[in-house]
């Protein structure tokens, strides 16, 4: 009997050691759509999840007609490895790169110079600073603005009983946001109303990086442990007792908002889009606070660049020109709720999420006093680090409960640390001075 | 009454065991909006398939299931024809500095991959092997091998070399004997070991992430994506990524179970 099962399974084991060359005869199936002599691969940061990217790679096949583009998108670190062992090796597989700035600065003298590019769209009417940017402080442009998106507050119309009487939600100052936060946990039978993406994946550290700081303080590095910044602080800590605490789980507002856990959320416009999706009309969408020093607010922007021996960098730049057309612009809002970049008129029949970001992303622009802030440039691997840092003066201060002012001493030091390191200059809202210090 | 204890411990320990796999069942098969009702109903309410179907029509996950299921079975084949060599030599044979190779063995696992990931790339993408199933396979077969020999000497100590010694006298040539008396009695270990090596390489993301563009692995396709995925997605990518792995070790249980059906007796 044993003899037999061991005979049988040896014969198995047989047929498996065959089958493996048959396996091994391929290398393998394409995940891209494409991978074929002259098509385009196309490496992002950008639209990694599931439906982002079936949406994106719809107007990629109906808009984009020089060449097959395989779309990569893939989280930033893998990005970082792929760029710099490609280039690095002169074995380039890659011609388009699509990122954040703050994705593509580390990699700066590993793209390709795109002022005839540029040159030749200006018809798009890319908005100078933003042109500026994508020049990493040289003389030459190393991407194309690809898209833009900032962070706003979604609000349920729910939560407006409680609004402070002389407070206008689309004027929000940061006191009334605290108040009207205190009212509603109380009126809602001690149920916080207030979230924030506190989460593993959260993007909260830009909420104090790019709004509450350059509100208070007017800068980011150079203040940060500035009397002012003490004062930032403490008013978080005043925030985070009236906030749900179940926000250190939260890394998309829209989730919570949409499931009615809160009734304001602050978040990036990509991660609100989906909450007032099922009834859009009990939403409101409204540009952050202001603080002391003005309305200071974030925007994040992405950027379309070439690495250095890509393999088809002339089908790479007629994609840049396709995905800057402002209809694919448009496109791209109405799809992933990324913003146009180029000049483009927003049609009047965007879906309701959309339209109503739209309005709070204008108003927040043209609001009076506004410190404009971006991620922090230059910084490439070290970017996180540096997030890193204001996670853990949330953590401490917030969290743990310890002095404002000893953790900003101790966590200016470890950013300090951080800074000497890389040696970069400042970056807006801070003055640009080299090299970058808290003062 | 030992006996009703032990049968009670054996279904605290599936149940345990199962209640995640059966959680995420549920919620791959439900609808989106019912994910978002609190609390969340322990029965299927409204089920549907469509965010499941949804996952399983995005770009590349077909094609990356078909890479990830290639990529593990020759990793498992690889790792074995390597491993099993290597493995028989240590459990028999004592040469200088066994001991030392044995540890030297781990070395693979202490540096993490992270730190490997450039100059890896680099020598793949230098021999022409990146962005193929080869390069995943041979990486992962690299990463495999330390756990596949440890196990396999393990189990080829416990099989008596008289045994072997007596099928020789009998005119059994060294392989003969190998493969009609050792392996036998190895299977289990054996088995164990393709079961560690094909989980591992199913759920390896960095290094497929990093040698392939694209003709990647499943995980390298859908796990970084899915964790900025909307909660419907994660579950329904959860589940598209752990029955494959159940379904690998539901086949090769039972020589596992025969392992222990030996040494628990």
């Amino acid at each position: 009997m044993t003899q037999r099962v061991n005979r049988r399974t040896l014969l198995g084991a047989g047929l498996t050691v065959l089958a493996a060359p048959a396996l091994a005869a391929c290398s393998g199936v394409s995940t891209s759509g494409t991978g074929g002599e002259g098509s385009v691969d196309f490496l992002s940061t950008q639209f990694l999840p599931v439906e982002e990217r079936q949406r994106f790679e719809k107007i990629l096949a109906d808009h984009v007609k020089a060449a097959k583009v395989g779309f990569n998108p893939v989280d930033a670190s893998v990005f970082a490895t792929t760029v710099q062992s490609q280039v690095d090796a002169n074995q380039v597989k890659i011609s388009l790169l699509g990122g954040l700035h703050g994705d593509l600065a580390p990699h700066k003298d590993r793209l390709i110079d795109l002022d005839d590019l540029a040159k030749g769209l200006t018809d798009r009417q890319f908005p100078a600073d933003l042109l500026e940017l994508g020049k990493f402080g040289g003389s030459t442009q190393k991407y194309i603005p690809w898209m833009q998106a900032t962070y706003v507050l979604a609000i349920n119309k729910a939560a407006l009983q409680w609004l402070p009487s002389g407070a206008d939600p689309q004027n929000l100052t940061y006191e009334q946001l605290l108040a009207w936060a205190k009212a509603g946990r109380t009126g809602n039978g001690g149920k916080p109303i207030f979230g924030f993406p506190a989460g593993p994946k959260g993007l909260y550290h830009r909420f104090f990086q790019g709004f509450l700081l350059p509100s208070f303080t007017g800068g980011q590095i150079t203040t940060f442990r500035s009397p002012e910044a003490t004062t930032a602080w403490q008013y978080m800590k005043d925030l985070w007792a009236q906030t749900a605490p179940a926000s250190t789980n939260y890394d998309f507002m829209q989730e919570p908002l949409e499931r009615g856990e809160v009734m304001i959320g602050f978040d990036h416009v990509a991660r609100l889009v989906n909450a007032p999706k099922p009834k859009p009309d009990d939403w409101l969408m409204v540009p952050a606070p202001k603080g002391p020093k003005g309305l200071g607010y974030m925007i994040v922007i992405g950027g379309l660049a070439i690495p250095k021996g890509a393999p088809e960098p002339d089908k790479a730049k007629e994609v840049i020109k396709s995905l800057t057309q402002a209809n694919v612009q448009v496109e791209v809002l109405r799809a992933n709720a990324f913003f146009p970049v180029a000049k483009a008129d927003l049609p009047g029949d965007l879906s309701k999420p959309i339209a109503l970001e739209a309005a709070a992303v204008k108003a927040q622009q043209g609001a009076q006093g506004t410190i404009v802030s971006l991620p922090p440039v230059g910084l490439g691997a070290k970017d996180g680090e540096v997030a890193q840092i204001f996670k853990n003066c949330f953590k401490e201060i917030c969290l743990d409960g310890k002095p404002v002012q000893q953790v900003l001493d101790a966590q200016a030091v470890k950013l300090n640390a951080i800074l000497d390191e890389v040696k970069v200059s400042c970056w807006k809202p801070d003055p640009l001075s080299t090299p970058c210090r808290v003062l | 009454m030992r006996r009703f204890a032990l049968q009670v411990f054996c279904v605290a320990i599936s149940l345990f065991m199962a209640a995640p796999i059966y959680l995420i069942t549920l919620a791959a098969f439900s609808s989106r909006e019912s994910l978002n009702e609190f609390p969340l109903p322990l029965v299927p309410t409204d089920p549907s398939t469509e965010t499941l179907s949804g996952f399983l029509s995005s770009t590349g996950v077909i094609a990356g299931g078909v890479n990830s299921l290639m990529v593990g079975l020759n990793t498992v084949v690889l790792a074995l024809l390597i491993g099993l060599p290597a493995g028989y030599a240590v459990a028999r044979y004592a040469f200088r500095g066994r001991q030392p190779y044995q540890l030297f063995l781990l070395l693979t696992r202490a540096l993490p991959i992270v730190v490997l990931s450039v100059p890896l790339a680099r020598i793949f993408l230098t021999t022409g092997l990146y962005d193929t199933t080869y390069a995943v396979t041979l990486l992962h077969t690299a990463l495999a091998l330390p756990t596949t020999v440890l196990i396999t000497a393990a189990v080829f100590v416990a099989v008596s070399p008289e045994q072997e010694e007596a099928a020789q006298i009998f005119g059994a040539s060294p392989v003969q004997a190998f493969v009609r008396i050792v392996m036998p009695q190895a299977l289990p270990g054996i088995a164990a070991a393709a079961v560690f090596t094909f989980v591992m390489s199913w759920n390896e993301v960095l290094g497929a992430a990093i040698l392939t563009l694209n003709q990647r692995t499943l995980p390298a396709q859908v796990l970084s994506t899915l964790s900025f995925s909307p909660l419907a997605y994660r579950f329904a990518g959860g589940f598209a990524l752990v029955v494959p792995a159940l379904l690998f070790i539901a086949i090769m249980r039972k020589y596992l179970l025969n392992m222990w059906g030996t040494t628990l007796k």
